[in-house]
C-alpha cells in the first residue's frame, strides 16, 4: 500500500456514480404538500437538488418546494441547468417592473418556434409592436366583442349538451346523465376559436389552426418535439402568407352584436400597420399570429379546466358560485392564483444583480416563477388553500401596475408591468364568459373519478401540480328548461 | 426601483445606467432544416450519454455545430476550427474559474501561471517522477489481478501532485482526498458543493500551517514558490495556496493516463508496437488524448454579444466548447473514432488556437491551459503544463510497461472511459489487470 492509501479504492470519492439512479427513485411521489428530504448544507439550510425540476414529483406537487426555495433560497442558482430561479413575489414584482434590469432577451426559448415575437422586445420597441393588436383584446373593443364569445361557446356548449349531442357525447340510457371530456369538447377548441375570430381567420381553418397550435406547443422550449413545432409554424406560415395578401386587397372587420364595426381584425391591422416606416413582413405577421394563438390558446384552455376541476372538488364553492354570477370573477382570479396554467417567465439580468445576498452575474437566466409568487405566504395566507372568498386576493379589473392595497394583492398569473400578457382580459372574458355558459345549459355536474388520475392512495384524486389539466372527465344533466 | 407601484419592494443593487434595453430580436426563428430530428435535447444529459457520448456528438457537430441547448441553458460549440476559435477569443469569451463556480471566487490568488511557481511544479515533478512511479509499483502485489488504475496509475498522478507540495507523507492520503472533494465542486450537485468548500477551507488551513513553517525557508517546492512569489507584495495566505491547488488541472494526467491504457490494452497490437520508444509512447499519449479526451468541454462566457456560428449568442451566455466533438472532428481527423496511435494526420505539438506550423490539427487539451501564443519558449522558462504532463505521462506509462512482464484486462471488453456525472471527467475509473512474469516480453 502507498501513501494514499485507500484513497482510490473505495469509491466514495473516485468513480462513484452517484447520479445514476433513475429520478422516480431519487424523487419518488410524496404525499401533496410534504417535499422529499434532500439533505441539508453546512448552515443547516435545506439542499434543493436541481434534478427536482425534472421529476414527475416536482410537476405533480411542486408547492412544498417552491416554499423551501422561497423561504432559504428566494435566488437559487441551479447550475445543472445554468439559471436562477426568483421565487418571492415581491422580487418578482420588482423584476418585472425592472424592464432594463430584467430585460426579455432569454424569451428566445419559444422562438425558434414562434419566430420572432415582441416577446423579445423591450421599451419602445416592445410597446409599439403589442400596440398594434393588443387593442383588441382590452377595452371597449373587448367589450364589444363578449356577445361574440358567448354565441361561439354556446354554440359549442350545444354540440354535447344540446338536442342532438356529437359522437363524442355518452349518454345514460336510464338516467340521461351524458359524459364528455370537458377539453376535448369544449376547452381545446373555444379558445382557439375566439382567437381566429379576432384574428380574421375563416372558419374552414380552425381545424388547421388547432393543430398547428398544439404543434407549436409541444415544440417549445427544448423538447422532443421541437421538429414537429417548427413544421407546424412553417404550415402556419404557409397558410398566413396567402391570407395576408388577401386582407391587404380586402381587409377584414370585426362586428359587435348589432353588426355594428368595431374596427379591422387583427391579420388586417398587422398587414396595414406601419411600424418605422415600413409595413411589417409576412414573416413578421405570422409570428406575431404564431403568438396570438399560442398565448391565447393553452393559457385559456388552462384556465377553464383548472377552474372547473377545483370548483367541482369544492362544492360547497361551486354553489356559492352558481347562485351569485358575479362570484365568477372571484372563482377565476382564485383559480389562476391557485394553479396558474403558466408557471413563470424567463429574464436576463443585463448587469450584475444582487438579490438576498447572491450576485447573479449580467446575462444570467434567471425564472421569474409567478407559480411560487402565488403561492408566497408573505402575501396570500394558507395559499394551497382554493377559496374563491379569499379577502387578500384582488379580483377587480386587471391592471398592469398590478394591484396591492387594503391588504389584497393581484395574482402573478399574467405577469405585472410592461410585459403583463396582452391576452389577459380576453383571457379573462373567455374564461369566466364560457364558464358562464357552461354553468347555465349544464345541470349538477360532476367529475367522473372513475375516468380520472389518481393520487397515491389510488382514491382521491391526482392534484393538479404545474401547469393545467390534460382532461377533466365529467358527467351532467342537461338542462331542460334551456337549450343551447 | 422603476414604475413599481409600491415603495416597500426592495430594490436590488444595479448600476445607474439602465442599459439592456433592445431594440432588435436576439433569437432567430428555426427553419424546419433546421430544426434536426435526430437530436433529442435531453440526450445530452443522460447516463447514456455519460456512457457513449459519442453518437450524439457526432449528430450535433455534423447536423447543429452550434446548438442551443433549452436544457442545460447552453450553446455546445463542437467543430474542430470553431472550437479552437474560441480559446484564443479572450475579448469576446471569458473564462471562469473554478471558483467562481463554487461560489468562492473572492478567496485567494491563483498562481498557477506565475513563472515561478511553475517552474517549482515541474522541477519536482520532473525529478520525482521515476522514484514515484517506482514507489508505488514495487508496492503492487503482482501475484494477483491489479486494477492499474486504482492502485496504480491514480496514485501515482496524485502522488506526484503531493510531491509538487512536497506534503509529508503522513499527510499524503489526507491531502489527496481533500483535493478531490475541492475537484467535485464544480459539478452541479448541491451537496458536493458544499463539501467542496468545506474541503477548500481545510486545504486553507493546511496550507496556512505549511506556509508558516516554510515562509522563511529556501525550499524548492510549489508552497515555497508561492511564498517566497507573494512575499513581494503581501504575504502569501493559505487561500493563495488552495486557491492554486483548486484551479490547477489534476485530471488531465491521471485521465489521460487511464484512458491511454484502457486505448492500449483494448489494441494489443498497437501496444506491443510501442516498446520502449519514448517516441512511441509519446504519440500514442496523444491519440489517447485526441480519442479519448478526460476533459470533454471547457466552459467558457460570452463577455458581450457575439455573432458566430451563425447564431447571435447573447452576453453572459455558457458556451461549452466540445473537445469530444472537436477531437472527432472528421474535416481534420481521418477515421477520427478509430484509435490510431502515430496517426499522420495529428500534429504532435500542442494545440495553438488555429495556428498550424505543419498545416495539422492538435489535439485539444483544455486542462493544460491556454494554448501558447509564443511558438519559441525561452530555456529558462519552464515547459508549458501540457509538455509537463505528456512527458509525465510517457515516462509513468514507460516505467508501468518495463515493470509488467505483460498486461491483459480481467474483463472483456476492456472497460473504457465514462463519466460519473454530467459535465464531469470522462476516463476509466478501474481497470483490472492480470500482470505477467516479470521479462515475460
Amino acid at each position: 500500500m502507498t501513501a494514499l492509501g485507500d484513497v482510490f479504492l473505495t469509491g466514495d470519492l473516485w468513480g462513484s456514480r452517484q447520479h445514476d439512479a433513475p429520478l422516480r427513485d431519487v424523487f419518488p411521489f410524496m404525499p401533496v404538500g410534504q417535499a422529499v428530504d434532500m439533505g441539508a448544507d453546512e448552515q443547516g439550510r435545506p439542499i434543493i437538488d436541481p434534478r427536482l425540476f425534472d421529476s414527475a414529483e416536482f410537476r405533480r406537487n411542486p408547492y412544498p418546494y417552491y416554499r423551501l426555495m422561497r423561504d432559504h433560497h428566494p435566488v437559487f442558482y441551479d447550475r445543472l441547468h445554468n439559471a436562477y430561479y426568483v421565487t418571492r413575489y415581491d422580487d418578482i414584482t420588482t423584476g418585472y417592473f425592472d424592464e432594463a434590469g430584467f430585460n426579455t432577451i432569454p424569451k428566445g426559448s419559444s422562438s425558434g418556434v414562434l419566430g420572432n415575437t415582441q416577446l423579445e422586445l423591450s421599451g419602445i420597441e416592445h410597446r409599439r409592436r403589442r400596440n398594434v393588436y393588443g387593442r383588441h383584446l382590452v377595452g371597449k373593443a373587448l367589450t364589444r366583442r363578449v356577445g361574440a364569445i358567448r354565441r361561439l361557446a354556446t354554440e359549442m356548449i350545444a354540440e354535447f349538451a344540446g338536442p342532438r349531442p356529437g359522437a363524442q357525447v355518452e349518454i345514460d340510457p336510464l338516467t340521461g346523465r351524458r359524459t364528455v371530456e370537458l377539453a376535448r369538447v369544449f376547452a381545446n377548441d373555444f379558445p382557439i376559436r375566439v382567437v381566429c375570430q379576432v384574428l380574421g381567420v375563416p372558419d374552414e381553418a380552425r381545424a388547421d389552426f388547432f393543430y398547428w397550435y398544439s404543434s407549436m406547443m409541444l415544440g417549445l422550449g427544448g423538447s422532443d418535439t421541437q421538429r414537429q413545432g417548427v413544421e407546424a409554424r412553417q404550415h402556419l406560415e404557409d397558410y398566413i402568407e396567402e391570407l395576408v395578401e388577401r386582407r391587404r386587397r380586402e381587409p377584414g372587420y370585426l362586428y359587435d352584436d348589432d353588426g355594428g364595426i368595431i374596427g379591422p381584425d387583427i391579420i388586417t391591422e398587422l398587414c396595414t400597420s406601419v411600424i418605422d416606416g415600413d409595413v411589417m413582413s409576412t414573416e413578421e405577421i405570422t409570428s406575431n399570429v404564431a403568438l396570438v394563438v399560442g398565448g391565447g390558446g393553452e393559457t385559456t384552455r388552462g384556465a377553464i379546466l383548472n377552474l372547473w376541476y377545483l370548483l367541482l372538488q369544492h362544492p360547497e364553492q361551486l354553489a356559492a358560485v352558481l347562485a351569485d354570477d358575479a362570484l365568477w370573477d372571484a372563482a377565476f382570479h382564485e383559480t389562476l392564483r391557485h394553479s396558474t396554467p403558466i408557471g413563470g417567465q424567463p429574464r436576463q439580468v443585463s448587469h450584475d444583480v444582487t438579490l438576498h445576498g447572491v450576485t447573479i452575474p449580467a446575462g444570467s437566466l434567471v425564472h421569474m416563477v409567478d407559480v411560487s409568487a402565488n403561492h408566497d405566504e408573505r402575501v396570500f395566507a394558507e395559499p394551497e388553500r382554493f377559496d374563491v372568498f379569499r379577502h387578500d386576493l384582488y379580483s377587480g379589473k386587471i391592471l398592469r401596475s398590478g394591484y396591492r392595497d387594503e391588504g389584497r394583492c393581484s395574482h402573478m398569473a399574467f405577469g405585472v408591468g410592461p410585459h403583463l400578457c396582452p391576452g389577459a382580459w380576453i383571457s379573462h372574458q373567455e374564461t369566466v364568459e364560457g364558464s358562464r355558459m357552461l354553468a347555465r345549459y349544464l345541470d349538477d355536474v360532476r367529475i367522473e373519478v372513475d375516468r380520472m388520475p389518481k393520487d397515491l392512495d389510488g382514491v382521491s384524486l391526482a392534484p393538479l401540480g404545474l401547469g393545467s389539466m390534460r382532461e377533466l372527465w365529467i358527467s351532467f344533466v342537461p338542462r331542460r328548461d334551456v337549450n343551447p | 426601483m422603476t414604475g413599481c407601484p409600491w415603495g416597500e419592494v426592495a430594490a436590488p443593487s444595479r448600476p445607474t445606467d439602465p442599459s439592456g434595453l433592445r431594440s432588435y430580436e436576439v433569437y432567430q426563428r428555426l427553419r424546419v432544416h433546421e430544426a434536426s430530428p435526430v437530436i433529442r435535447p435531453r440526450q445530452l444529459w443522460s447516463a447514456e450519454f455519460r456512457d457513449d457520448p459519442w453518437p450524439v456528438l457526432h449528430a450535433v457537430r455534423e447536423h447543429t455545430p452550434c446548438y442551443r441547448d433549452w436544457i442545460g441553458n447552453a450553446f455546445w460549440v463542437t467543430r474542430y476550427d470553431d472550437v479552437t476559435s474560441v480559446f484564443v477569443d479572450d475579448a469576446n469569451f471569458e473564462t471562469r474559474t473554478r471558483r467562481w463556480s463554487m461560489e468562492l471566487a473572492h478567496r485567494g490568488r491563483d498562481r498557477r501561471h506565475e513563472i515561478p511557481v511553475t517552474g517549482a511544479e515541474t522541477r519536482r515533478i520532473d525529478g520525482a517522477v521515476e522514484a514515484v512511479t517506482a514507489r508505488v509499483l514495487d508496492a503492487v502485489d503482482r501475484t494477483r489481478p491489479v486494477d492499474l488504475v486504482r492502485e496504480v496509475l491514480a496514485p501515482i498522478a496524485y502522488d506526484l501532485v503531493a510531491e509538487a507540495a512536497d506534503i509529508p507523507a503522513v499527510d499524503r492520503s489526507w491531502f489527496v482526498r481533500t483535493l478531490l472533494r475541492v475537484g467535485r465542486g464544480t459539478a452541479w450537485d448541491p451537496r458536493w458543493l458544499d463539501d467542496a468548500r468545506q474541503a477548500f477551507d481545510d486545504l486553507s488551513r493546511y496550507a496556512q500551517e505549511l506556509l508558516e513553517a516554510r515562509r522563511h525557508g529556501d525550499g524548492d517546492d510549489v508552497v515555497c514558490a508561492i511564498a517566497r512569489q507573494a512575499a513581494r507584495e503581501a504575504p502569501a495566505t493559505g487561500d493563495d495556496v488552495a486557491a492554486t491547488w483548486c484551479e490547477t488541472d489534476h485530471d488531465t494526467l491521471v485521465g489521460s493516463l487511464a484512458n491511454l491504457w484502457s486505448l492500449l490494452l483494448a489494441h494489443p497490437d498497437e501496444l506491443a508496437r510501442l516498446g520502449d520508444d519514448r517516441r512511441l509512447w509519446k504519440l500514442a499519449w496523444l491519440e489517447a488524448l485526441r480519442h479519448s479526451p478526460p476533459l470533454m468541454t471547457a466552459s467558457r462566457w460570452t463577455r458581450h454579444e457575439v455573432e458566430r456560428f451563425g447564431m447571435l449568442i447573447p452576453a453572459g451566455a455558457l458556451v461549452l466548447c466540445s473537445v469530444g466533438a472537436a477531437n472527432r472532428d472528421p474535416r481534420q481527423f481521418a477515421d477520427p473514432d478509430e484509435f490510431r496511435p502515430g496517426r499522420k494526420d495529428l500534429c504532435q505539438r500542442e494545440a495553438r488556437g488555429q495556428y498550424r506550423a505543419d498545416g495539422l490539427a492538435s489535439t485539444i487539451s483544455p486542462g493544460t491551459g491556454a494554448p501558447s501564443r509564443f511558438p519559441a519558449v525561452p530555456e529558462d522558462r519552464p515547459r508549458s503544463r501540457f509538455a509537463l504532463v505528456r512527458d509525465t505521462a510517457v515516462t509513468v506509462s514507460r516505467q508501468v510497461w518495463s515493470w509488467a512482464g505483460s498486461l491483459s484486462s480481467t474483463v472483456q471488453p476492456v472497460p473504457g472511459p465514462r463519466a460519473v456525472t454530467d459535465g464531469g471527467v470522462r476516463m476509466c475509473w478501474s481497470l483490472p489487470v492480470h500482470v505477467g512474469e516479470r521479462g515475460a516480453r
